[in-house]
């Protein structure tokens, strides 16, 4: 039972992570059409900023709230320069632009930091003992953060005029330019959201995994893969998708195999795809030919 | 129509003239390089390194170790009274970029030997052009596999101690320490299995009552939560780590957590300085095999390569991999010096098919032959002492394997 608590426990705060990635994604795609690969390398620029100020004596605090903002300044920047000129629903180009810059991201943090893996330090340290099982502190951090920016994400988008000027737009651009709310504004906001919990994702995730230049490449992919499952378009299934990937990922190395837990977890999610395309929360779409 | 087929003709026959003239041109660049030898001042010498991208780490720290003992080696007069230019590119870990490399290293520089490279299947990639074609020997590369020395490949010579000799070297230390039951926690791909795979029957051939089991587990795994319920679940006495250093890290941080206290063993990519970083005080009493002395021993070799890496690569770390740089570099140049006359190709690779008992100081004792291609297959041991890989003892041979 205690190493069941442990198991769950760790695959809840990976998905907590892939959670809060995830929902970045679905905010940046949902107002902007674009499905943004560079997130995980922008945010891995922010860590390393945070791991410096760190070294150079910063309160860790300060470090991850360093980390967000020049994860959003960053993001910001290249929306402004090489997204914002492609025009609105070009997808496939702003998908391979975000690649490459991506590949950039990750060249710059290595030329500036080099290539060796560091430490990247944890909030809190030690473990908390229940039902026998020794569970780290910093994964119930995790849980809690992560459950903390994403009630307030659901607050935002829900109950506020913000919020609701972001869904707006979301739903059709032209018609909220009409009523007049400023869609460049709020793409922009929806960027700077995005990528903070990218930021804030990665900086509960890099105290396990240490820091590289491709640290977050792999949390990407399963948030990617949570999306798709709880379906690309809303945010609770970013959410829920995330943390049924990360719960499923440890109980099958726990009790399938510690080598097969990838493709147990993706032929879940390709069975679930199969039965429901739009995935678990996502609105089927029609179109005319 | 006629038009057309007239224009096909006439561009397929000026691209079979351009052909022709490449295979020529190619033929001859073989010829010249074969035959090529470093001028009387000069003995130039090439070599592929990552030395951007996912691998960068290691190829960084191995050319500014070679570095280092490139430039001591030049200022305290070269290699009989040559001086050694190595020209390193960057092949960032593409075997295609290492082929287009290694044509600029044979055809344009005309380096006589490619020293101190990096990579194994960057390396096969390029084997058919430059020990195949150009017949110029690659010397000391960073990887390999058993199959490059057996049968041994006309040009080609290593100083690295197999993986496969790695695993069986910590699966004989592991048995001697006492362990009954030896759990073996390796990644799943391929070259990570067939080295997981040694540990059992050298274990065996020590004491035939070993159990030994493994534990694969997903390539670039970071939540080790799991796989440390299982290995307390398999209750083994021993347990030998057959992972990439952040992923050792991530198991020793893990263990410590769930409070696994267990002797662990691991082969040289673990014995790496970004262990200690990422598992801190959790990687105390890591017992690892590595290529060479530790690099904060004490040692008039080791202080010698501390010593010009100071002076000549202020600001880079004096670790294991700058180490096996210097190391190689350092062979290279024993051996060299033997050269009589020109220093070329040939030569060179006659010279490696003499050299016995090259001693660098700081790592093990080398020799080859002209049946014998690789020039140790001894490793060091090193335990985590205080936050600091320490060598115990001196350099130890393993066991046969099979």
């Amino acid at each position: 039972m205690s190493q069941f608590l442990l198991v769950l426990v760790s695959g809840v705060a990976s998905g907590a992570v892939y959670g809060l990635m995830g929902l970045g994604l679905v905010i940046i795609y949902r107002a902007t059409d674009v499905v943004n690969f560079a997130m995980a390398s922008l945010a891995t620029l922010g860590l390393y900023v945070a791991v410096s100020l760190h070294d150079r004596g910063v309160a860790t605090v300060f470090g991850l709230l360093a980390a967000v903002a020049v994860t959003v300044a960053a993001g910001l920047l290249v929306r402004e320069t090489v997204i914002r000129p492609l025009g609105q629903g070009q997808l496939f180009s702003a998908l391979v632009v975000t690649m490459g810059v991506s590949l950039i991201a990750e060249n710059l943090a290595g030329s500036v930091w080099g290539e060796q893996p560091r430490d990247f330090p944890s909030l809190v340290d030690g473990t908390v003992r229940w039902s026998g099982a020794a569970l780290p502190v910093q994964s119930l951090v995790t849980i809690g953060v992560a459950a903390l920016a994403m009630a307030l994400v659901g607050y935002l988008f829900a109950r506020t005029t913000l919020g609701s000027a972001m869904r707006a737009v979301a739903e059709s651009p032209a018609t909220a330019r009409v009523v007049g709310l400023g869609a460049q504004r709020l793409a922009r906001i929806s960027w700077a959201l995005g990528l903070g919990l990218a930021a804030l994702a990665g900086c509960l995730y890099a105290p396990r995994s240490g820091l590289a230049t491709t640290a977050l490449t792999a949390p990407l992919f399963r948030a990617f893969a949570g999306i798709f499952l709880g379906g690309l378009t809303s945010m609770y299934g970013a959410v829920v998708g995330g943390l049924a990937i990360g719960v499923l990922d440890n109980l099958a190395a726990n009790y399938v195999s510690a080598s097969f837990r990838d493709t147990f977890v993706f032929s879940f999610t390709v069975l679930v795809l199969l039965i429901r395309p739009q995935g678990l929360f996502g609105t089927r779409t029609f179109q005319r030919v | 129509m006629f038009r057309t087929i007239s224009r096909f003709r006439r561009v397929a026959g000026t691209t079979a003239v351009l052909a022709a003239l490449a295979l020529t041109a190619s033929a001859c660049a073989g010829q010249d390089s074969a035959s090529a030898s470093s001028s009387s001042a000069e003995i130039h010498i090439g070599a592929w390194l990552p030395l951007t991208g996912s691998t960068a780490t290691y190829g960084v720290a191995e050319k500014v170790g070679a570095d280092a003992y490139f430039k001591m080696l030049n200022a305290q007069g070269g290699i009989n009274g040559r001086k050694v230019e190595w020209t390193v590119k960057d092949n960032a870990a593409d075997p295609q970029q290492t082929v287009q490399i290694a044509r600029e290293l044979v055809g344009q520089d005309k380096v006589v030997a490619i020293v101190n490279a990096n990579g194994t299947a960057q390396a096969e990639a390029a084997f058919p052009f430059v020990l195949n074609q150009s017949k110029v020997p690659v010397l000391n590369e960073v990887g390999g596999t058993e199959n490059w020395y057996k049968p041994p490949r006309a040009g080609l010579f290593g100083t690295q101690t197999l993986y496969e000799d790695q695993a069986a070297a910590v699966a004989a230390w592991a048995v001697q320490d006492g362990a009954k039951k030896i759990l073996v926690v390796h990644s799943d791909p391929a070259a990570f299995v067939n080295v997981a795979e040694q540990v059992a029957p050298v274990a065996k051939k020590a004491d035939p009552s070993v159990e030994v089991d493994r534990l694969p587990v997903k390539y670039q795994t970071t939540d080790y939560t799991p796989v440390i319920s299982k290995v307390k679940a398999a209750k083994p006495q021993a347990v030998i780590l057959i992972l990439t250093s952040p992923e050792a890290a991530a198991f020793l941080k893990e263990a410590k957590l769930q409070g696994l206290s267990l002797p662990t063993y691991a082969y040289a990519p673990v014995a790496a300085e970004s262990t200690i970083a990422l598992a801190k005080d959790a990687a105390e009493g890591l017992k690892a095999v590595q290529l060479v002395k530790a690099p904060s021993d004490d040692d008039p070799a080791v202080k010698e390569f501390r010593t010009a890496m100071a002076k000549y690569e202020p600001g880079q770390t004096a670790g294991f991999l700058a180490l096996w740089g210097w190391s190689n570099a350092k062979v290279f140049a024993e051996i060299a010096k033997t050269v009589k006359g020109p220093v070329t190709a040939q030569s060179l690779t006659a010279a490696y098919q003499k050299a016995s008992k090259v001693d660098t100081g700081v790592s093990p004792v080398m020799s080859f032959s002209a049946s014998s291609h690789l020039g140790t297959r001894s490793v060091q041991k090193v335990v985590v002492k205080n936050g600091v890989w320490t060598s115990v003892g001196d350099f130890y041979t393993p066991p046969a394997r099979g």
